[in-house]
């Protein structure tokens, strides 16, 4: 027969074997490239000088104090995003009322603002240079170059990703659960605590855990608010910068390497979440 | 075209899709797998249209192995369930995909395609909805816009699967006349799946009746209903 | 209370707490900073404004930061749908950590990532040793921001594609092949069209990140004036000096500019669903 060509193995619609190889190859040297060697990097570099240098370097006064700013700041500043996360998707996700798709826009707002224009928005406001910063200035209140700036900035960054990850699970999943508990009796809260948050907990957990690692490595906008004051108001990742400034390497891939295992481990749960627990997160997400 | 299909077996990982099953279609015929779900009448079809590939076992067309016959070779108009049109093209772009997708020197001409294309919503009887796209039709519509692209690559059979099950029961009934018209105009060996054994006995010249991966009885409409060979050919067919 | 009017009535309870808990948040912690910003420029006056941003220095460094996005947004598009094609459609060894890794930029802070592109790239590093003798250099290039701006945006295009190619119904491709399609025609003609829309939101997403950012591109970049100077820098310059209106008057500009861009994108793309019947 003249037509006859050979099958492929497999799925007879896949691209044929040289092209998947090609392709598989391809990105897997881009992904290299791209992605693993810079990771690998931080590591190389912080050991650099051997192990002693880089544990010396954590130890340094400067590092220490931006290790306490950076922890201080996410533990204050995940639980309030959780409760607003919470907070906005009970009433976007259980309730209709009209305005919704612009409440989600304004929501997702600062994904799409600069973090360096949302720092500079905080010294608009808050800055010497405005009248409420005269205020608070002279009431003794420092926001800008201070915690509740720091504070302030990394809020607005990591504003929208709890939200964003409850919103389209507890809409999936409706409200007849809740309606059902009222009918049996139950109270608001009881209802809350017992019928929804079981089913949006690993939901929450995985908007938690990407919220912290922006929250720790949040920069352009603290950069700014913070006046990196070493010691007082330098966080882990601006202190990154004033060692790098200051061609002192180890330490300043050292405290880097610090911040790069962290983000390893974000991700190792956040794989975890997706393999355990796929079913109960939301299906796309962009943050 | 005739097909013959010998010692057919098929596995998906440790699964038996198909046990070795053979079958002889004479050219021109009309047939009908029937079975429930799970019976590996799909499997089959899907054999011969070289959307799978068989474990063991081979396939003729006219005589000739086409067990590795690559799917595009193969000419084989298929039809699926739900008809699997193309959402962002036209009707008549559907239909004349096949055409269009032809290497350069096989390609008719531009105006070769349109003719033929008129003419195949022309048979289909909707001749009208050429600029149409396949959301702003019905159901029965979008069966004889699928019908219309698989037959215009002039295939060398037909193969459908399920092609009235997405359907409401008054249209199903118009359309399965319309099969049966164009199966006679086109002189096409067609071969259908079907789990309702009121559709294949009486669209059907032969009706090929599957269980398990095997094939139970083979027939001609009234014969089957006359002289079923098993328990399950007499239960199925009685429902 | 003016919400309880404008929302149709349920059993549930709770809605005034928790819309008032959103509404506080979201006004103190977004609208506020984004009305003193827009209610600054609003003070200065568009003539003021457009004195303060039309010079040689911030135009380059706006133009800088929307090219090096552009460009590196298309990089994206193309390595990202390759990458979220093999992720889905492929099983080989090191898949899941392939697919995993994807998200490392989403996850690594931009400082970080800033410093390592750098030692990379810098002609001492192993990457810009092994470009030297090529001919080309990386940092303190344009070239460098773009590698920054392919690492911070590549999850946005992988992710956003990604399921969209698990939804592909698997019948379109079979029919298409059924039909006579070689597999390139039906790639071209069946699946790329259908990922469109998708790849259209990935490349906004990208584009919105990489015109704003700054953590990653600083080291990188050299910050030459005119030349590889990005407009987050020059705010961030500006408000060095306590020249607090002209900062403003960038970042106004910034936002505008975005705003126009995604504008734009958003038209395109309905525009090309309307042609194509997906409305």
């Amino acid at each position: 027969m003249s037509d006859f060509t050979p099958a492929q193995t497999g799925r007879a619609t896949a691209e044929p074997r040289p092209v998947r190889y090609l392709l598989i190859g391809g990105t897997t040297v881009f992904v290299a490239l791209f992605l693993f060697a810079p990771l690998l990097t931080v590591f190389t570099e912080a050991l650099a000088d051997g192990w002693r240098s880089a544990l010396a370097a954590l130890s340094l006064p400067d590092a220490r104090a931006a290790a306490r700013m950076t922890l201080s700041i996410a533990a204050i500043a995940v639980p309030l995003n959780a409760i607003f996360g919470l907070a906005a998707a009970w009433a976007i996700a259980k309730f209709d009322f009209s305005g919704k798709a612009f409440l989600i826009t304004l929501i997702d707002l600062p994904f799409s603002v600069s973090p360096v224009v949302a720092g500079l928005m905080l010294v608009l406001l808050f800055g010497a240079n405005s009248s409420l910063g005269v205020w608070l200035m002279a009431n003794d209140m420092r926001v800008v170059f201070a915690f509740p700036g720091i504070l302030l900035a990394t809020l607005f960054v990591t504003f929208p990703f709890v939200a964003r990850e409850l919103i389209p699970v507890m809409i999936e999943q409706g409200r007849t659960e809740e309606e059902a508990a009222l009918t049996l009796g139950a109270s608001g809260w009881r209802t809350f605590l017992t019928v929804t948050l079981p089913n949006i907990r690993w939901a929450l957990l995985y908007g938690v855990l990407l919220c912290n690692a922006r929250a720790m490595g949040e920069f352009g906008a603290v950069a700014i608010v913070s006046g990196k004051i070493r010691g007082k108001t330098a966080t882990m990742p601006t202190m990154v910068e004033m060692f790098y400034n200051e061609y002192l390497s180890v330490a300043a891939f050292s405290l880097a390497a610090v911040l790069a295992m962290l983000a390893l481990l974000t991700l190792l749960l956040k794989t975890l979440l997706e393999w355990r627990h796929a079913d109960l997160l939301a299906a796309t997400r962009l943050h | 075209m005739n097909i013959d299909i010998e010692d057919l077996a098929k596995e998906f990982g440790p699964e038996r899709a198909l046990h070795p099953v053979s079958l002889s279609i004479p050219s021109g015929a009309l047939i009908a797998l029937l079975g429930p779900s799970g019976s590996g009448k799909t499997t089959l079809l899907r054999i011969l249209a070289g959307l799978e590939f068989p474990t063991s076992g081979c396939v003729r067309f006219d005589g000739a192995d086409a067990t590795g016959l690559s799917i595009q070779a193969r000419r084989a108009g298929f039809v699926f369930q739900n008809y699997a049109l193309f959402r962002h093209m036209t009707v008549f772009e559907n239909v004349a995909y096949g055409l269009r997708a032809k290497p350069r020197r096989e390609r008719p001409t531009r105006a070769e395609i349109d003719r033929r294309v008129t003419r195949l919503l022309e048979m289909i009887q909707l001749p009208e909805i050429g600029s149409r796209y396949p959301n702003q039709l019905s159901g029965g519509q979008r069966q004889r816009v699928a019908l219309a692209r698989a037959l215009a690559i002039e295939p060398r059979m037909l193969l459908l699967d399920e092609p009235f099950g997405a359907l409401d029961a008054r249209v199903r009934k118009d359309l399965r006349q319309s099969l049966r018209d164009i199966h006679d105009r086109t002189g096409l060996t067609t071969v259908f799946v079907t789990h309702d054994q009121e559709e294949a006995m009486e669209l059907a010249d032969l009706v090929v009746i599957m269980s398990m991966g095997r094939i139970e009885q083979i027939g001609k409409p009234a014969d089957i209903r006359a002289r079923p060979v098993s328990d399950f050919v007499r239960a199925f067919t009685a429902a | 209370m003016r919400a309880k009017i404008l929302r149709s009535p349920s059993p549930l309870p709770g809605f005034g707490v928790s819309f008032a808990i959103m509404m506080t948040a979201l006004s103190f912690v977004v609208l506020l900073p984004i009305g003193a910003l827009l209610g600054r420029g609003f003070m200065t006056g568009p003539a003021e404004l457009w004195d303060m941003v039309n010079s040689r220095r911030i135009w380059a460094a706006l133009m800088l930061s929307f090219r090096a996005a552009l460009i590196a947004s298309l990089i994206n598009l193309f390595f990202g749908l390759m990458l979220a094609w093999v992720l889905v459609r492929y099983r080989f060894w090191g898949r899941r950590v392939i697919d995993a890794a994807v998200d490392l930029p989403f996850a690594l802070p931009t400082a970080v990532a800033g410093i390592a592109l750098s030692a990379l790239y810098a002609p001492n590093g192993i990457f810009g040793q092994a470009l030297a003798p090529l001919g080309l250099q990386v940092a303190y290039t344009e070239v460098g921001i773009w590698v920054a701006l392919i690492f911070i945006g590549l999850p946005f295009v992988v992710r956003t594609v990604q399921p969209v190619i698990g939804e592909l119904e698997p019948d379109l491709e079979e029919v298409s092949a059924t039909l006579g399609a070689r597999r390139a025609y039906t790639l071209r003609r069946v699946v790329l069209p259908a990922l469109t829309p998708a790849l259209f939101s990935g490349f906004a997403l990208a584009l919105a990140r990489s015109v704003g950012e700054y953590g990653s591109v600083i080291f990188i970049a050299g910050n030459i004036p005119n030349v590889t100077e990005i407009a987050p820098l020059l705010i961030v310059i500006r408000l060095e000096e306590y020249n607090y209106d002209a900062a403003a008057a960038i970042g106004i500009a910034m936002l505008i500019l975005s705003f126009a861009m995604l504008l734009g994108i958003n038209a395109i793309q309905i525009w090309s669903r309307r042609r194509i019947g997906l409305v």
